[in-house]
């Protein structure tokens, strides 16, 4: 008889599968895991206490260093909330702007998410594939912004580049490569026997579990959970006519192919951004001012929040920055690692939950 | 077993829980239950780990508008919300609570049953 043992399987910091540092350990009987614990720490910036007392010109930069991934949208989600304590109002071209580099930003996280779950699944072939088509997404936010990580794109009242002409032309042809090419890569990953083996029905997390800890974008949109998209709120995507993709089957596979079909619809959303830009200025100008906020936005990964409070001279007192992945990997550890039939499972579903410890651990 | 290098991560839990919008959360949790915000920090740091932390003033918020208990008693006190959204308890235990101060309500006042109940709340999250 197969004898069972209880071990305490501790994975990471240091893992082939983990993008940055972080430790999971796994209480197993046998093969199934009973419970999984986090372990932060390795990389810690003390940012939020970096950004005090500064003036908002040097925390704008300090902002989208919290993450490299998706650091547009901090950039874009501290400098709206600083609009919204100062009341100053951005002109339509450069909102629509706004939403072209944000969903750039997505297309590429969204890509690098789904490259990572592949690679961990042992399917390097198809994570190649999605590596080289992300090359041409970022050459885009290039195009756009003059820096594919790190972009500073948005200040207080409109955006610091326009988007020409002929750049436009040339980003709608690339975006039009990028589908296609996306499409293959969706056909492979939906039909592959291997990939459906190693993520239909793994990792599951009930949409009960998913709202009791606050789980948020794709990883929350995947278990069912309605109304969990910011950008249903925001008056751009409203504009442009935006609808929240939800799945209900709650594992693996639907949290990957829900960022699939979310990169689908970045695209039309860019599409109908360029094809709708608004004529106009692209600055609109405006003072920083006094004032307390906590303000939102839709990261790649979920909800970003910002509350902070400056003084007259745009000094940021104080900050706050709640970002997706404390909710998301906090959910992945105790919802759907927890009772996870196999160890095997842990690292693919961890990483299917899209973690960020940059963000996490700001 | 302990591991030549596993951590005390004791330091950084607490560092966590004094941030300003936990320190709000512990202090806010610590009212409901009726104790000091320093021996709920305390156990906090012992049972959670530290996403959990991280997550507290999510969970806490979800449970404020999600945690739907259905009766007066479950609701005072705080079944479904220091059970499922913020596990400080046992479904067991508070189970048993649960049962022991709805038969009080029938015997003593109703603020004079919570109170005893939350009482054993307190108990149940020290022990």
């Amino acid at each position: 008889m197969k004898k069972t043992v209880d071990v305490s399987i501790p994975l990471g910091p240091m893992h082939p599968c983990w993008k940055e540092p972080v430790r999971l350990k796994c209480e197993t009987a046998g093969e199934r895991v009973l419970r999984a614990e986090v372990e932060l720490g390795y990389m810690k910036k003390g940012i939020e206490r970096i950004m005090q007392g500064r003036p908002w010109q040097e925390v704008m930069f300090l902002a989208e260093r919290v993450c490299g991934i998706c650091s547009v949208i901090h950039n874009m989600v501290f400098i709206e909330t600083m609009e919204k304590i100062s009341d100053i109002a951005v002109p339509p071209r450069a909102a629509y702007l706004r939403v072209v580099a944000n969903e750039l930003d997505r297309i590429a996280s969204h890509i690098l998410a789904n490259f990572s779950y592949c690679y961990t699944i042992e399917h390097e072939t198809l994570a190649m594939y999605l590596l080289n088509t992300r090359e041409t997404v970022l050459d885009n936010l290039e195009r756009l912004t003059g820096s594919r990580i790190n972009t500073a794109y948005m200040i207080p009242g409109g955006v610091r580049f326009d988007l020409l002409p002929e750049d436009a032309a040339a980003m709608l042809a690339d975006l039009r490569e990028v589908e296609e090419e996306m499409k293959r890569h969706v056909r492979i990953f939906e039909t592959g026997p291997l990939i459906a083996l190693r993520s239909k029905g793994i990792g599951f997390m009930s949409r009960e579990d998913a709202i009791r800890a606050h789980t948020v974008g794709p990883t929350a949109r995947a278990s069912g959970v309605e109304d969990c998209d910011l950008r249903l709120h925001h008056p751009t995507y409203r504009e442009l006519g935006f609808t929240q993709i939800t799945r209900t089957e709650g594992d693996n596979f639907a949290r990957v192919m829900v960022r699939f079909q979310e990169v689908f619809q970045s695209i039309d959303l860019i599409r109908k951004c360029i094809d709708t830009l608004p004529e106009g200025p692209i600055r609109g100008g405006g003072f920083c001012k006094a004032g307390e906020t906590s303000y939102a936005g839709e990261a790649p990964r979920g909800e970003l929040t910002y509350t902070i409070r400056t003084d007259d001279y745009g000094r940021v007192v104080d900050i706050a920055i709640r970002t997706p992945s404390i909710m998301n990997i906090e959910a992945c550890a105790h919802a759907m690692i927890k009772d996870a039939a196999s160890i095997a499972d842990v690292t693919s579903t961890f990483i299917s939950s899209d973690p960020c410890i940059a963000c996490n651990e700001r | 077993m302990k591991f030549l290098y596993e951590k005390d991560l004791r330091q950084m839990k607490y560092t966590i829980l004094t941030s300003t919008k936990h320190d709000e959360t512990v202090r806010a949790i610590a009212e409901r239950l009726g104790m000091s915000d320093a021996k709920l920090r305390m156990m906090l740091i012992r049972r959670f780990d530290m996403s959990l932390l991280e997550n507290l003033e999510s969970r806490w918020q979800m449970g404020q508008r999600h945690a739907n208990d259905g009766d007066p008693v479950a609701e005072e006190l705080g079944y479904e919300l220091f059970t499922r959204f913020i596990p400080l308890v046992d479904t067991e235990t508070m189970q048993t609570i649960y049962t022991d101060t709805q038969a009080m309500t029938q015997e003593i006042p109703f603020e004079e049953a919570i109170a005893r109940g939350r009482a054993r709340i307190r108990e149940a999250i020290l022990s």
